[in-house]
């Protein structure tokens, strides 16, 4: 216990006697984790943003009309078929919500969303068709489905046209190339952010072989009179830690003001792009951050010592 | 002399402590505090130039010894040798009964405990004060503050630098720290001191007083070893010198002189 806070006090000393050195590990430790954590915010929103555009991926698959209840036997075929098909596609897998649209709330819709309303009530028979629509939990397998619901023989009987897939909407060439694109930003986020991790890595990592090595004497010295390996080792690794935790904290701060006042900006001029974060998510990224940086600050320090306390 | 009984007397607590002994009854008993069989040492860099050939040698408890040679002729090694900062290439190193072949790493700082060491080039810490330096050789080994705060005064006072306790090592001059770095080399107490050109970068007269110093150490029970190429310092002291040549051993003569040409 005395050795620990003999170990506190010699890092404090430390500190203040290698301003320099002290200082320039802690703006390195700070700028890397600040830089890390900027990218990983990044990564987040436009992961929210890539998100949100993927859920708009849904299938619409367009019915004929009903035959007139007139013919019983035909409209009770009809309609067993439509049941049938609505509980197969919500059998199938990567599908959220099955929901079905009537002639008539399709035109309602149609209604709300045209500039011109009149426009309807020139119409004298509702020509638009009803449509199953189908959510997908899983917006990547948009195409299985699709492929699957095509090939429904109950689906075959009541499609809009004559060709079942030609009743199937769903963006298909659009849908493709969003999935590309969205695939590229993920990866890229990935191997950038692996990327800045290692060079935030060998950056803290030399700033504190240096800071070390400037201390060589000291360390030799301390050989010398007869200090054990652990003794020595005690003062550095604190400062080591002491380096990390105030350079995180610097990280943290400059993050949360970020998040705290830049990005409201950003969302009430991007309105229609889902920036904001959760906080939980960043309360995360603040953990994983300090956290790193401690790993970063003590091994980096153990490491570097080691050459120095070879007897 | 008087001098020197004076400084002893202020500093009763550290003389008392061990029996004064007078320079030359010195007998050659008991268990030698350092002992070499047959030790070589051969660097990597020149293998056919052995450091240290076929070198043994006893020193006994309370000896005043001079280990004399050129520059390269294995002095420095066989320091280095002492304090297990190097391993022999062949033979065996007994220090204070343990043999250092056989010692195992984690001891060595154990070992480093009763070996004082002071070398030509001080090797204080610049961002430390006078105090601080000497009380980082007791800090280093656990020992308390309570400790810390009344030795390092006391062993200051012994070498006379009572009144610079607050100066850096850059405000001092050459004899004052390497009186600093004796001091920090005896707050612990140690059985045996050994001594790297200790006035290597001293004019003659200050060298005179870490000589009158070390022999002041001596005489409390210390065994000292000083490796010196200080011709004067020798032949004035007529203690026992021990001659390296070329990593021979030469000579070994009680009350010797320096005895190589300059």
């Amino acid at each position: 216990m005395s050795s620990l806070i003999y170990f506190f006090k010699q890092s404090i000393q430390g500190f203040a006697r290698n301003l320099s050195t002290t200082l320039g590990s802690i703006i390195t430790i700070f700028l890397s984790l600040f830089i890390i954590g900027l990218f990983l915010v990044g990564a987040i929103v436009i992961d929210n943003i890539v998100k949100s555009v993927e859920n708009e991926v849904s299938i619409t698959a367009y019915v004929k009309d009903a035959p007139s209840q007139d013919d019983a036997a035909a409209y009770k075929e009809y309609q067993d078929n439509l049941a049938a098909v609505q509980d197969y596609i919500k059998g199938l897998d990567g599908v959220s919500t099955v929901s079905f649209k009537t002639k008539d709330q399709a035109l309602e819709e149609f209604r709300t969303m045209s500039t011109n309303s009149d426009i309807v009530d020139e119409l004298g028979a509702n020509p638009l068709p009803a449509s199953i629509n189908v959510e997908l939990s899983n917006p990547q397998q948009v195409e299985e489905v699709a492929n699957q619901i095509q090939s429904n023989a109950a689906f075959a009987k009541i499609s809009d046209e004559e060709n079942p897939a030609d009743s199937l909407k769903y963006g298909q060439r659009t849908v493709e190339r969003l999935f590309q694109v969205t695939n590229y930003l993920r990866y890229g986020g990935i191997v950038l952010i692996v990327l800045l991790v290692f060079i935030a890595l060998v950056f803290i990592n030399n700033t504190i072989r240096l800071a070390i090595m400037a201390r060589r004497k000291e360390i030799a010295i301390m050989r010398l009179v007869g200090a054990s390996n652990g003794f020595i080792r005690g003062p550095f690794l604190m400062e080591g830690a002491l380096h990390a935790i105030i350079g995180a904290a610097l990280a943290i701060g400059c993050i949360e003001l970020i998040r705290r006042f830049a990005l409201p900006q950003l969302q009430a001029s991007l309105a229609f792009l889902p920036i904001q974060v959760d906080g939980n998510l960043f309360l995360i990224i603040y953990l994983a951050l300090l956290v790193a940086g401690l790993i970063i600050g003590l091994i980096g320090s153990a490491v570097a010592m080691r050459r120095y306390l070879r007897v | 002399m008087t001098e020197a009984t004076t400084q002893g007397a202020r500093s009763a607590d550290l003389s008392m402590a061990l029996p004064v002994l007078e320079a030359e009854d010195i007998p050659q008993q008991g268990a030698p505090v350092i002992s070499f069989d047959r030790v070589s040492k051969v660097y990597p860099a020149q293998p056919n130039r052995p450091a240290l050939d076929n070198v043994s040698l006893q020193i006994y408890p309370g000896e005043f010894v001079f280990l004399v040679g050129h520059s390269g002729s294995g002095k420095s090694t066989l320091v280095r040798l002492i304090i297990r900062e190097l391993r022999p290439s062949s033979g065996t190193i007994t220090i204070a009964n343990e043999d250092l072949g056989s010692m195992r790493n984690w001891r060595v700082p154990y070992l480093r405990r009763n070996i004082g060491c002071v070398f030509q080039d001080f090797k204080l810490l610049p961002n430390k004060t006078v105090f601080e330096n000497v009380a980082f050789a007791l800090e280093v080994i656990g020992k308390s503050r309570s400790i810390v705060r009344t030795q390092v005064p006391e062993v200051l006072r012994l070498v006379g630098l009572q009144d610079k306790l607050d100066k850096l090592p850059d405000q001092l001059s050459g004899g004052e720290a390497q009186r600093v770095s004796i001091a920090r080399a005896i707050v612990n107490r140690p059985p045996l001191l050994v001594c790297d050109e200790p006035t290597g970068n001293l004019d003659p007269q200050t060298s005179r007083g870490i000589m009158d110093l070390l022999e002041r150490i001596n005489r409390t029970g210390t065994t000292v070893l000083v490796a010196t190429h200080d011709r004067e310092m020798v032949d004035n002291m007529r203690r026992r010198v021990i001659a390296l040549e070329r990593g021979h051993l030469t000579r070994d003569q009680q009350r010797g002189v320096y005895g190589f040409d300059v």
